[in-house]
């Protein structure tokens, strides 16, 4: 059975939520938690500035620990960004990407902000734009979200946000480097965004997959920023059918 | 006692709406309802009073903010030389610059430099971390502030006092050759102050033996906030410190009577609204550890804000009142915390020109010689925040009402 690599977004809960769970009749579905966000390697982490720093340590540590099986590499929003780091610089380590509204590469001009300000807005702010139903938001954690939250898992909310802070802060939840070797991901690529995200505007994920050599754009309807966990039967069917090796 | 006279320089003509609209008049307040002309006459009146004051026998202190129009106080350095161009006589605190956000320590060191060397040492040098919502008009990362903080200020000390050129390649600053020119006026640096709470940056102020400065605490956590420094300071084997080593800063207003004293200090309450900046802006991602991240989400945080006005004058953070009030007032926040120096936000908002001189010159005759040697002989006198009689526990301080 091959191996699915899913790299967390930033302030989802830890673990297989949502439709990651039921990927796991097919695969082996790994989630680890990027250092930071509540790991053992947490204090090593805070020297820690950058994705390239998190690409480095899920390239070395983390798929060493990985069964000898082929390799799905995955990842949603901030994990979308790590596994494109990933990608550029081991291609051949992996058998397939499958990128869920990624942040990590710039495409718009100096005013035009690619990706909502998460790191302001309020917690309803960022449910109201990265849900097409906001009252069926669910498996996130953010400072004072949901609400009747103990001091200790909003403490844990904080921490997460600062070592997102830490990683994209500036320039703003993007590499500026990364762009200029998107060229070199030469696996089988699908980009899958939800019509309704407003954190990643759809039109970034397409833009963005036309910049990659071997990607598809897939648009998920009535979704946001967390297909995976809003669309939970569509995201499953259109990845079980990507990861068996069906065009979509 | 060191008397300061302050104003933040506001720009009071932001309508309602739009202070409404943009949460607050900080940070995200857009430059459409700055007019030229009225800021132009603003800048003027507003060192036209530092000039008074500076006659009346005040220091003077500066600050800076950034895209607020609650102060248009854009380089507490600009400032500064403003400030000792337009006087003679009194002692310039730049309170202060906000080190993390500034691209270049060293433009700092040889600014402060410059402004002691011309005036010949009047400068008093404050150093900030620059309060939360700062992060946005710098945009560095809040995450590395107190560390910033801290490497800006070694990177400094050592610019004004290696005396030959070196290398510094730190964590968050580079420069390969440093050699700051000039040196400062008062050898082998100004006086250096630090305004904060939190328990590191108090505890580094101590053992440095600067001075620390409470802003518009409550005179407990100001109290508790320097006993944490005395006793650092004891333990780190230095000599107790005086009053000199303790600052604080209310808002003011005397009249000559209450009634009036209370019906102009009202437009104090400026300062003092409620914050209604989003979370994110008000503690920003690791600004601040995450248990008191987690006491500013519960509302534990900025509670001065959330006092009335009477409350704010009989806890001594509005000094409002007659000459004989506000001396009385002067006395007690000695007395309950030990500060040797008082900086007086004597203007706010849309307080008049003339409102503010006829404070200032009745401060000055009738309080300033009342308070002018408090603390001067405090190793006698006093008992209450002495370290050998002082058993109370020490215990952290949230951050103070600003942000």
């Amino acid at each position: 059975m091959s191996t699915l690599l899913f790299l967390h977004d930033a302030d989802v809960l830890p673990g297989p939520v949502g439709a990651l769970s039921r990927l796991a009749d097919d695969h082996t579905v790994v989630v680890p938690r990027h250092p930071g966000f509540g790991t053992t390697l947490d204090t090593t982490a805070e020297d820690w500035d950058s994705v390239a720093d998190l690409a480095q340590h899920h390239l070395t540590d983390t798929l060493t620990d990985l069964p000898p099986a082929p390799v799905h590499l995955a990842g949603a929003g901030f994990g979308g960004w790590i596994a494109l780091e990933m990608a550029v610089r081991a291609p051949h380590r992996f058998a397939s990407l499958l990128l869920v509204s990624p942040y990590g590469v710039k495409l718009g001009g100096p005013t035009e902000p690619d990706f909502a300000d998460i790191l302001l807005l309020d917690p309803t702010e960022i449910v109201e734009l990265g849900w097409a139903d906001p009252t069926a938001c669910h498996d996130l954690r953010m400072p004072g979200f949901p609400t009747g939250l103990t001091d200790s898992e909003y403490e844990r909310a904080f921490t997460d946000r600062a070592a997102l802070s830490r990683y994209a802060w500036k320039p703003f939840l993007h590499d500026p480097r990364l762009r200029r070797w998107l060229h070199l991901a030469t696996m089988p690529t699908l980009v899958l965004a939800g019509s309704h995200n407003r954190l990643v505007p759809p039109r970034h994920s397409a833009a963005l997959a036309d910049l990659l050599p071997a990607a598809h754009y897939v648009e998920i309807p009535d979704a946001g920023h967390y297909p995976y966990l809003e669309r939970p039967d569509e995201f499953h069917r259109i990845v079980r059918s990507f990861l068996n090796g069906e065009t979509p | 006692m060191r008397l300061y006279h302050f104003t933040e320089m506001p720009y009071p003509d932001v309508p309602a709406e739009a202070e409404e609209a943009n949460r607050g008049l900080k940070y995200f307040m857009p430059n459409q309802y700055y007019d030229p002309t009225i800021g132009h006459q603003l800048y003027q009146r507003y060192l036209d009073e530092y000039e008074l004051a500076d006659e009346l026998g005040f220091d003077l202190m500066v600050n800076e903010h950034h895209q607020s129009a609650s102060t248009l106080q854009v380089s507490a350095t600009l400032s500064a030389a403003s400030v000792l161009h337009r006087t003679r006589r009194g002692r310039v605190l730049v309170l202060g610059t906000p080190l993390p956000h500034r691209e270049s320590p060293i433009r700092v060191a040889e600014e402060i430099a410059y402004l002691d060397s011309v005036s010949g040492g009047r400068i008093d040098c404050g150093f900030v971390r620059g309060v939360q919502g700062e992060t946005f008009p710098s945009n560095q990362n809040p995450v590395h502030n107190l560390d910033m903080f801290i490497e800006a200020h070694d990177l400094i000390k050592k610019a004004w006092t290696h005396g030959d050129v070196f290398s510094w390649e730190g964590r968050h600053y580079h420069y390969r050759y440093v050699s700051v020119w000039p040196r400062p006026y008062q050898q082998p640096h100004p006086p250096i102050w630090i305004s904060g709470t939190s328990t590191r940056l108090v505890e580094w102020t101590a053992r440095h033996g600067y001075t620390l400065c409470n802003l518009l605490g409550t005179y407990e956590d100001t109290a508790t906030s320097f006993r944490l420094y005395r006793r650092t300071a004891v333990a780190d084997g230095q000599p107790e410190p005086g009053p000199d080593r303790f600052a604080y800063m209310a808002l003011c207003h005397v009249a000559s009577t209450e009634a009036k004293a209370r019906e102009i200090g009202r437009k104090l309450m400026y300062y003092l609204k409620p914050g209604k900046l989003r979370l994110g802006a008000a503690s920003p991602p690791g600004y601040f550890p995450p248990a008191a991240a987690v006491a500013a989400l519960r509302g534990r945080l900025g509670a001065v804000r959330r006092m009335s006005y009477e409350d704010l004058i009989d806890a001594g953070i509005l000094l409002v009142g007659t000459p004989d009030q506000v001396t009385a007032q002067i006395h007690r926040l000695y007395k309950e915390t030990g500060a040797g120096h008082l900086i007086l936000m004597n203007h706010a908002g849309d307080m008049t020109s003339n409102e503010v001189r006829d404070h200032l010159t009745l401060f000055a005759r009738e309080v300033m010689p009342e308070v002018t040697t408090i603390g001067t002989d405090w190793r006698d006198q006093d008992t209450t925040w002495r370290v050998d009689q002082d058993q109370t526990p020490v215990r952290p301080v949230l951050s103070s009402a600003l942000s």
